[in-house]
């Protein structure tokens, strides 16, 4: 009877672990299904481009994330860091031309993230909490100055007196207009490959160099990392400096998506979702694991969440109340491995 | 430690005590009642508070204030932020003794005690942009200058009506959910169509702070769940009909085959009215009400009263046919 009962708990707990483990994944399959069953035009060919479009941004600024949260630190100056470099970027279109403001975009998001994690080392900042802090006041610095920079007024893609081609490639381009031959290729937008070509350099980078391993024992624990000869100082600036070469492809794609880009209002709630998606993806928010392929499982459901409620006609603010428990669940969840180890 | 801290805070002391001594005018306020009776002709000292000035509309009503203040012989202060700065610079302006208050509040309710303690010290204060809720009849404040966003959504729905008397499915792209502008564009545009044959296929606001980006996913969506069947898009702001337009495009649709509407009249829309993909921009003159309130406050200072307090400035109708009939908006 008690070996009946302690076999009973053991499939229990190993059904429990399982679940904790794949939630993600049962989560998306769930979504797909009970979509596709209510709205048959969910599994169209025009859906699923839009899905993969629709990865854009935030995918690119939940990569990043990806090595900060991992790194133990947090990142809350994404919304002014990407407004203040579309609104640079784009200034710069007509004068040095778009590929070379577009180089520029990238330099200054790499610029703002060895300043972030430069004033983190120089601030002692050693944990979440001071980063939290820390890095919100940078927010609001970077998107001050993008709105001093543009008056407050938004820069109209629209009115340049050049083409863009890249940035049009960008907003609305596909595989298919590259390589014409099989009709599938109209349905893979540019983008998605952008961004899978920065997740194959990042997963490399994350699992196969010394650097890449040295920031999950980072931020697994500082100070024995420190104490084993990692350069910790150093490793927290590259963090913040990858992330901000993230950030700002993320930015570039996000202004590329319309045609205008209003400062301040173009990179709001990017910290919120890219937290999210790394922490549902399954990072976890005390640092030391994760992965960026665990990321990408985190975007696809916070993509697929937003798409799948639109075709189910949900309300907007009920949108809203999902996606907040979304992230409750996640940092439950999170909670639970780590009590876990 | 203790000794340290203590001069310093001497020092500080000092050294404030050395500023107000040097001032023009003593440290302490004259109380209200003993404020002489400004001639006409005296420069008048105010204040524009108003919401987050990374909205550009806002900020391209601070430099409009701030442009036009000369012609009524003003000086305005441009001061922005959330509802605990809307307060703190109502109090600023009652401890600097100014003579008036522009405001277009986030929260028109939060403010009306500190707006009350404003108009005893004998403030003039007046509404910019957001009108006084109904329910409180007796809101404090002295005038109102503002576009009405209902009046708005109304002639939209009516110039609708008139593009498609026999009839039309129309998808709403909204602002930001729960945004009193949106709400009441959304309400008025259902008012401006009620007796006519346009049907709503879907609606939806956006989730984020205006982005127009979130703009063209929702269309992106309704795009796959109605496809040929939109023929009017009705948007609530210009920079979100980008979104849409950008989403038309993508789908390997002609712009000008759907009526695409947006609201705010700012360079975008009229970019979009001039390129011909957008039908429609319903425009606010920000420039209209800050001269207008300027007036107003002028009127009032120099002792005069104000017969009409709600002064509703009308919506400009932005199409290809009528765009050159307005100036070029800085915005």
């Amino acid at each position: 009877m008690i070996k009946q009962e302690t076999l009973e708990r053991k499939t229990f707990y190993k059904v429990g672990d399982f679940v904790l483990e794949y939630l993600v994944i049962i989560m998306i399959l769930a979504l797909v299904i009970v979509t596709a069953i209510v709205e048959p035009r969910f599994l169209t060919a025009a859906n699923f481009r839009n899905v993969m479009g629709q990865f854009g941004p935030l995918s690119f600024t939940a990569l990043g994330m990806t090595f900060i949260i991992m790194g133990g630190f947090i990142d809350l100056s994404l919304p002014g860091m990407i407004s203040l470099i579309a609104m640079i970027t784009l200034s710069l279109f007509d004068i040095i031309g778009e590929i070379p403001a577009m180089m520029v975009g990238m330099m200054l998001g790499i610029a703002l993230g060895s300043l972030n994690g430069t004033i983190l080392v120089k601030f002692g900042a050693t944990t979440q909490a001071k980063a939290l802090f820390i890095t919100f006041g940078l927010s609001q610095l970077y998107g001050a100055l993008s709105q001093l920079y543009t008056g407050g007024s938004p820069i109209n893609r629209g009115a340049f007196e050049h083409p863009a081609p890249l940035t049009q490639a960008l907003s609305s381009g596909t595989v298919g207009d590259l390589f014409p031959f099989y009709s599938f290729f109209n349905y893979i937008p540019f983008t998605f490959i952008v961004f899978l070509v920065f997740l194959a350099i990042l997963f490399i980078f994350q699992k196969k160099t010394r650097l890449g391993r040295s920031i999950n024992y980072t931020g697994g624990n500082f100070v024995a990392a420190e104490l084993g000869g990692i350069p910790t100082k150093r490793i927290t600036v590259m963090i913040y400096a990858i992330c901000g070469l993230m950030v700002a492809i993320g930015a570039i794609v996000a202004f590329s998506r319309a045609n205008v880009a209003a400062p301040v209002v173009i990179g709001a709630n990017f910290e919120r979702d890219s937290i999210m998606a790394v922490v549902v993806g399954g990072t976890s928010l005390a640092g030391g694991r994760g992965s960026v392929l665990r990321t990408v499982l985190g975007v696809s459901l916070i993509i697929l969440l937003s798409n799948c409620m639109n075709l189910m006609r949900i309300d907007s603010h009920l949108q809203e109340t999902f996606r907040g428990a979304v992230l409750v669940v996640a940092i439950w969840l999170d909670h639970r491995r780590h009590a876990k180890g | 430690m203790k000794k340290r801290i203590l001069a310093i805070l001497v020092a500080l002391v000092l050294v404030f005590a050395f500023i107000a001594a040097c001032a023009d005018e003593p440290a302490t306020e004259a109380p209200a009642t003993d404020v002489e009776t400004p001639a006409a002709g005296d420069t008048m000292r105010g204040i524009f508070i108003t919401q987050d000035l990374s909205n550009a509309s806002q900020a391209f009503s601070a430099s409009e204030f701030e442009r036009l203040m000369g012609d009524f012989d003003a000086e305005v202060i441009i001061a922005g932020g959330d509802v605990a700065d809307n307060i703190a610079n109502i109090e600023r302006a009652i401890a600097e003794n100014l003579d008036f208050i522009f405001i277009n509040p986030n929260d028109i309710l939060a403010i009306i005690p500190a707006l009350e303690r404003a108009r005893e010290e004998g403030i003039i204060v007046g509404l910019f942009s957001s009108q006084p809720p109904e329910d409180v009849p007796d809101y404090p404040f002295d005038f109102f200058a503002g576009s009405d966003d209902v009046l708005g959504g109304i002639q939209a729905g009516e110039f609708v009506m008139t593009q498609f008397p026999d009839g039309a499915n129309f998808v709403e792209v909204g602002g930001q959910a729960g945004h009193i502008a949106a709400v009441s564009r959304h309400d008025g545009f259902r008012q401006g169509i009620d007796t006519s044959l346009i049907i709503e296929l879907d609606y939806r606001f956006v989730t984020g702070p205006w982005e127009a980006a979130e703009a063209r996913s929702i269309m992106e969506d309704f795009l796959v769940m109605y496809g040929d069947e939109i023929d009017i898009v009705w948007t609530h702001w210009d920079n979100g009909a980008s979104g849409v337009i950008e989403a038309v495009l993508a789908a390997g649709i002609d712009p000008t085959d759907i009526f695409i509407i947006g609201y705010d009249g700012n360079s975008v829309g009229y970019q979009q009215v001039l390129d011909g993909y957008q039908a429609l921009s319903v425009g606010q003159s920000f420039t209209n009400m800050a001269s207008e309130s300027l007036r107003m406050a002028r009127v009032m200072f120099d002792g005069g009263t104000i017969t009409e307090r709600l002064n509703w400035v009308p919506v400009d109708m932005v199409t290809i046919d009528s765009i050159h009939d307005f100036p070029w908006p800085e915005w």
